[in-house]
């Protein structure tokens, strides 16, 4: 039995982040966890705040939605004190270094790690979410890695296949 | 082996109204509904049915009605101002007695208000939308798998009871992914509306029968039949004789109380001793369930009683479990400025005091609001 696990991922419309939670929930189903995702934008194609929720447990989560995070992702500016609300001293909160130049702070664990960079360096920015979602699962026990690189290639373009597992290696190597 | 897997909402109404057997979808696209129409597009030909994307949601609620004369099961799903557009064919339904499900998956409005934000503010119009006294069903589901097994439930009930059958969806349940496990699910053997049978000669539609549902008439099978949405006899004519236009309009809603028991449906949770009720429909529900469970550990006796059929509401049910559990207050949390509440008040009437939490600024009420609520009416 685990305990329920909370973990957002926000930043602005756009940047892929509904799509990095639902390859980590697909992971997660495949290694018999029940998730509950859920999101949040703005009626415009890009821009505005973003955010996707994952809420992990055993059985059907009796309120399926964010209340106290165990991780945060912040890949913009405009998400960055969008969820200060809910974060506590076990929370870890990851941002974007560039992008995010003043993350949330409390008495929680922060860390500025260079996503956006990274997937510039890897060729293409639009991975910055595959290079955050790597930190991700390289920053606690939340998934197993071969699982979540299945459903990367599953659920991502099958042309970036390629590129995205690289992304994601480059961001566990963010942590490591 | 199960199939367990993550389903949104949306896409759980689609996949249980095929399960049911609906093989026709007419629907024009809106947040935050779509994807039961992406899903019915893609889903709907694999299994030999027909998806049309129409030019609006009028033409939608006409093209579904048409069909399902035509003699197959059929749906349509909107949000808000599509769910206004949809109103004068779903009153033809209603009073032509034409089955057909309608998903409204609701966002902030009035008009078109805020189109990728919960709310609850549709209870209301569900029941009331369409001009006259009119009979209909409503379905809360509160979760993706809730989704799935009311759908196939308001596809059931429509068919059965001649009925049109509102699924109706909060923003965030509709866009919910949850882990689900269909095949888990029972879904029941398929349901169909009582077809005509017997001599083509004397054939009356609209027929007063014991269970007060009218045979209707295959298409094909030669039975010589007229719809209208003029108020009509047993003929299917219409009527303005008085004792004739009462006892048709009269038979909608006696029909639905005759039926009552299979229609209502209820959850409840911890009511059993409790002083603090709270009643509440979909997301709204599911933070009341985490709310009941905070109150429970810290010594505070909380209950949930939860309408998943909305419309008719459980009255009875509500009333038995305000008595029984010697609940002395009420709390309604819901995502508008007080719709359900006013049922609740007008049920309870007196027998408990009635708070009111009410939230319109395009989030959700969360379990902790709830609690401190709770805490508050009880001090």
């Amino acid at each position: 039995m685990m305990d329920t696990l909370e973990i957002r991922f926000s930043g602005s419309g756009g940047q892929g982040l509904i799509l990095a939670a639902r390859i980590l929930a697909a992971a997660l189903v495949a290694q018999g966890r029940n998730v509950a995702q859920s999101q949040s934008y703005e009626p415009v194609s890009r821009g505005g705040l973003s955010r996707s929720d994952l809420v992990i447990s055993d059985g059907e989560a009796d309120f399926p939605l964010g209340g106290g995070l165990d991780y945060l992702l912040v890949l913009d500016s405009a998400a960055a004190n969008a969820s200060d609300a809910l974060l506590g001293e076990k929370s870890v909160v990851l941002v974007d270094a560039e992008l995010v130049p003043d993350p949330p702070k409390g008495a929680f664990s922060t860390r500025a790690l260079p996503f956006a960079e990274t997937a510039r360096q890897l060729g293409n920015r639009r991975v910055a979410n595959i290079v955050a979602l790597g930190a991700l699962a390289g920053s606690g026990p939340i998934c197993d890695n071969t699982a979540l690189e299945a459903c990367l290639r599953d659920m991502a373009p099958a042309k970036y296949a390629d590129l995205n597992v690289e992304a994601f290696r480059a961001g566990q190597r963010l942590v490591a | 082996m199960t199939q367990r897997r993550n389903l949104q909402g949306n896409e759980a109404c689609a996949l249980g109204a095929i399960r049911a057997g609906c093989r026709f979808f007419a629907g024009y696209p809106i947040t935050p509904s779509s994807e039961v129409a992406e899903a019915m597009a893609r889903e709907l030909p694999r299994v030999g049915g027909t998806f049309i994307q129409m030019e609006d949601e009028i033409a939608s609620m006409g093209a579904v009605v048409g069909a399902s004369m035509g003699g197959v099961k059929a749906m349509t799903a909107t949000s808000g101002p599509g769910f206004s557009l949809k109103q004068e064919n779903l009153g033809y339904a209603c009073g032509a007695e034409v089955p057909c499900v309608i998903v409204n998956v609701m966002r902030g409005g009035p008009s078109t208000g805020m189109p990728t934000r919960p709310s609850q503010g549709d209870i209301m119009q569900t029941r009331w939308g369409t001009h006259g006294d009119h009979s209909i069903i409503v379905l809360a589901p509160a979760s993706v798998a809730e989704a799935y097994s009311e759908t196939i439930r308001a596809v059931n009930l429509s068919e059965t009871l001649r009925v049109p059958v509102v699924v109706l969806l909060d923003e965030v349940v509709g866009h919910l992914v949850e882990t689900v496990d269909l095949d888990a699910i029972p879904a029941g053997a398929e349901v169909w509306r009582k077809f005509a049978t017997g001599p083509r000669e004397g054939f009356e539609p609209y027929a007063v029968t014991d269970d007060l549902v009218p045979p209707m008439p295959r298409p094909g099978d030669g039975y010589r039949s007229h719809t209208t949405g003029l108020t009509h006899g047993p003929s299917g004519f219409p009527t303005q004789v008085p004792d004739q236009a009462r006892a048709a309009i009269q038979r909608l809603s006696d029909k639905l109380d005759l039926h009552r028991e299979a229609i209502e449906s209820y959850r409840t949770r911890a009511i059993e001793d409790a002083e603090v009720l709270i009643v509440a429909i979909g997301i709204t529900a599911r933070a009341a369930q985490a709310a009941v469970t905070d109150l429970r550990a810290q010594g505070v006796r909380a209950g949930l009683f939860r309408p998943v059929t909305l419309w008719p509401f459980p009255e009875q049910a509500l009333r038995d479990t305000v008595e029984n559990s010697g609940a002395r207050a009420v709390i309604v949390p819901e995502m508008n400025q007080g719709q359900m509440v006013l049922e609740v008040e007008r049920l309870l009437a007196g027998r408990a005091e009635v708070h009111r939490l009410n939230r319109i600024d395009g989030e959700v009420i969360a379990p902790a609001q709830i609690a401190r609520k709770a805490i508050e009416v009880l001090a």
